[in-house]
Parts: structure tokens; sequence; C-alpha cells
């Protein structure tokens, strides 16, 4: 009982150093390799080495170092949380693990139907990621969800999942769909199905890099006023960054964690949506009903 | 150190986080969703195995419960009747020991009256022969000689059958 108590516990560190780990490397790299800053520059990704791939290079920047820290971290934290549960529950992880499958099972049913029950742990899995990934500029790291491509990468997968759902009564009923209510919106229809993703993607990716922007324009401004204010001091006084202390902390909770937070939870509301509305339910039902009749007679 | 410009398309790094939610759909449903939904499922086998055992138990014990009112039933049954053949055995036992006590009593009274009556005929035997001795003792003073025993017996026939004949003179 003893050693397996000992053998839970050292698993348990290890799960918690493979959550904490991930970012401090993070951390690390970007202190190692960051330029020294001019302060008002708003650039993208930096690229630590570039592949060379057909089409287009494929540049190694932080936005996928970060992601594979995030994913590493979750990875790190359903191992975690899943540790030693029972049906007893006697640990404290437990109630979290099961609030959070049971909040987003609800969620799930709610807005997509029984139908689309499976699709809980793909909602989690984004809710999760873009959550943590905006996250990740709490510590000072670049968020991925900032980079178009890793936000756009996202769309594209809900818009295979709703092309798919679509076509799963049948082309025709797909084909029809776009000349839904009156024949003569059709290319509208078409512009509007293309439109789906990309205005996904570049809602979550606008709002959080324009937190960034603003954070550093703020950022700035603050260091000029403080100047401004202080700067016919003598000698250090000068430099002391009056109004950089403590209003970027209150504009942080609201761009880094709340805006994050928010954006993460519209873009699994909008992949929910936008499945389940697609997916034309009548028509599934009465195709599978025919299937199952010819399948009937056939095998009489 | 180069940098993206801030709106850059790139497919592969499309193709990269695609491939990343991909990853993680599969590792949340791996090692987050399946172990919870088991364990809510064993739970939920749990907590119906202990209802089902609550109720099983709950109907041997109403089933138990029956049984044993039906038996206390029984056993009221069974008190009456073994207080009505005792009250009926003690009726009678009553009755036989009440009659011999009787039965007894007359014997007793009868023994008493006929040892009463032989009391009073050995009295009377008694009496008679102390009436000879002393009219026999005064007959010898009075006469001052000896009689014979057969005079004696002839006077004293004739004295008592005098006393008789007065009497039933009288």
């Amino acid at each position: 009982m003893k050693a397996k108590d000992l053998r839970f516990k050292i698993v348990d560190i290890l799960l918690i150093l493979m959550m904490t780990l991930p970012i401090v490397f993070g951390i690390v790299l970007q202190v190692i390799t960051e330029p020294p800053s001019s302060g008002v520059e708003i650039t993208g990704a930096r690229i630590f080495f570039t592949i060379p791939m057909p089409l287009q290079d494929f540049p190694i920047t932080e936005s996928q170092i970060n992601s594979l820290i995030v994913m590493i971290v979750l990875l790190g934290f359903c191992l975690y949380i899943t540790h030693g549960i029972s049906e007893k529950a006697d640990l404290k992880r437990q109630h979290l693990a099961e609030f959070i499958v049971e909040k987003v099972d609800s969620l799930v049913k709610e807005n997509m139907g029984d139908f689309f029950a499976s699709f809980a742990p793909f909602i989690i899995s984004i809710l999760a990621l873009s959550g943590l990934s905006s996250l990740l500029s709490l510590f000072g790291l670049y968020p991925p969800t900032s980079d178009i491509n890793i936000v756009g990468g996202w769309a594209v997968l809900v818009f295979v999942l709703i092309t798919y759902y679509k076509f799963k009564a049948g082309p025709i009923v797909y084909m029809k769909s776009f000349t839904q209510p009156v024949a003569l919106l059709t290319p509208i229809n078409i512009i509007s199905e293309v439109a789906t993703p990309v205005s996904m993607a570049f809602r979550h990716y606008g709002n959080v890099l324009s937190g960034t922007v603003i954070s550093v324009l703020l950022g700035t401004a603050l260091s000029g006023l403080s100047s401004m204010l202080l700067g016919w001091m003598p000698g250090f006084l000068a430099d002391i960054p009056l109004f950089q202390i403590g209003i970027p902390a209150v504009l942080s909770i609201y761009f880094d964690v709340f805006s994050g937070c928010l954006q993460a939870f519209i873009f699994a509301m909008l992949t929910m949506m936008y499945v389940a509305g697609g997916f034309p339910g009548d028509e599934y039902e009465k195709r599978r009903a025919k299937r199952l009749s010819n399948k009937k007679t056939i095998i009489n | 150190m180069q940098s993206l410009d801030v709106i850059s398309v790139n497919i592969w790094q499309m193709a990269a986080s695609l491939a990343n939610l991909v990853l993680l759909f599969l590792i949340v449903k791996k090692f987050l969703y399946k172990p919870v939904k088991n364990m809510l499922r064993q739970r939920r086998e749990a907590i119906d195995r202990d209802y089902s055992d609550a109720n099983e138990a709950k109907e041997q014990a109403l089933s138990d419960k029956a049984a044993y009112e039906e038996k206390l039933r029984g056993a009221a049954g069974e008190a009456d009747r073994i207080i009505k053949t005792a009250v009926d055995t003690a009726a009678s036992r009553e009755k036989e020991i009440v009659d011999g006590a009787n039965e007894r009593a007359r014997g007793i009274i009868k023994r008493a009256e006929a040892d009463a009556a032989l009391e009073k005929k050995r009295a009377r035997d008694d009496i008679k022969r102390e009436i000879v001795e002393v009219s026999t003792l005064l007959s010898e003073k009075m006469l001052e000689r000896e009689v014979s025993a057969d005079d004696h017996k002839k006077l004293i026939d004739s004295f008592i059958d005098n006393i008789g004949g007065d009497d039933e003179a009288n």
C-alpha cells in the first residue's frame, strides 16, 4: 500500500512537471532568442528555422513551438486529472474532471442535439487549445492564436466538418441547400459558405492580435506619459516608469484573460452552431430510413 | 532574427495547426473523455447494483415480516387454545377435588357417628356393671351374708325386672 502511494505521488509529480516544464522551456527560449526590443514594433511570430517544402517553405515559428507547448501541457493536464480517478471519487481533481466532461457534454447536447454527442471531446479540445494558447501571453510568450495560420488551420478543420455533415444526406441535398430559399441567392450562399471559416479565423486571430496591439500601444503611450511627467527630474528619477505600474496589468486581465477565454468560447460555440446548423437532419433521417428499407427488401 | 509579417498565410503552418487540433482531439478523447466516461459508467453500475440490492433486501424484509405476522397470528390462536384446555383441565380437576373432599368428609362423619354409637353402648354397659357391683355390695351389706351367685343373679334380675316393670308400669 505504501509503495503504491509513493509511486502514485511520483507519477503525480512527473505529471505536474509535464504541465509546468514546457512553459518554463518556452520562457527560457523566449529570453534567449528575443532580440532587444525597440518597444513599438508589432510583428508576427519569430521564425526559428525554415523547412523547405513544395509550394511554400514551412517556417517553424514561435506559434508552432508554443502550440506544441500548449499541447504537451494539455496532455499532462488530462493525464493528471484522470490519474487515480475511481467511482468512489476520493481525489479532489476527479471533481474537476467530472465537471469539465459533464459541462461540455451538456453544452454540446444543448446546442447540437443528441446526434452530435460524440462532438464533446472535440469541443473540449478546441476550448482548451484556444484558451490556453491565448493565456500563454500571461507568461510573456507569443500567443499562437494571434497567428492567422494557427486559427486558420482550426477554421479549415471546422469547415471540413461542416461540409462532411452537410454531405451526410447525399450530394443532391448538399447542392440543393445552396439554392435555398430562392435559386437567385446561390452565388451569395456559396460566398457565405466560404466566408464561414475565414470569418471564424479572422474573428479569433483579430481579437487576440488586437489585444496585443493595444497593449503595445498603451505601454508605449504610458511610458511616454511617465517620461513627460518625470523627465525633467535629475538622475534615475527621470526613469521611474510611473504609469507602467499596475495599469498594464489591469489591461492584461481584459485582453489576455477575458478576451482569450471569450474568444475560445465563441470559437467553440460557432463550431457547434455551424456544424449542427448545416446538418440536414430530416433529410438524413429520410435517407437512412430509405436505405434501411432497401436493405430489408434485398434481404427478403 | 527574422519574423513573420503580422498577416502572412502559410499553408504548411495551417496544416500543422490543423493536425495539432486533431491530435489534441485524440488526446482529449483517449486520456480525458474515455477514463471519465468509464468511471461514470462504473459508478452508475455500482449505484444500480446498490439499488437492486436494497430493493431485494427490502422485499426479503417484507416477506419475512409477513411470515412473522402469520406466525404471530398462529401463536395467538395457539395461546388461546392452550389457555382454554388449561381452564377446562382446571375445572375438571376442581370438580374432582371437591367431590373427593366431600366424599371423605362424609366418610369421616359416618365413622364419627359409628364411634359415638359404640362409645354410648360401652358407656351403658359400664353403667350397668357399675350398678350391678354397687347393688351387690349394697345387698351384701344389707343382708350381711354371702349371697350365692345364683341367688345374686336371680335377685338382681328380679330387681331389674322390677325396676323395668315399674318403669313399664309408670
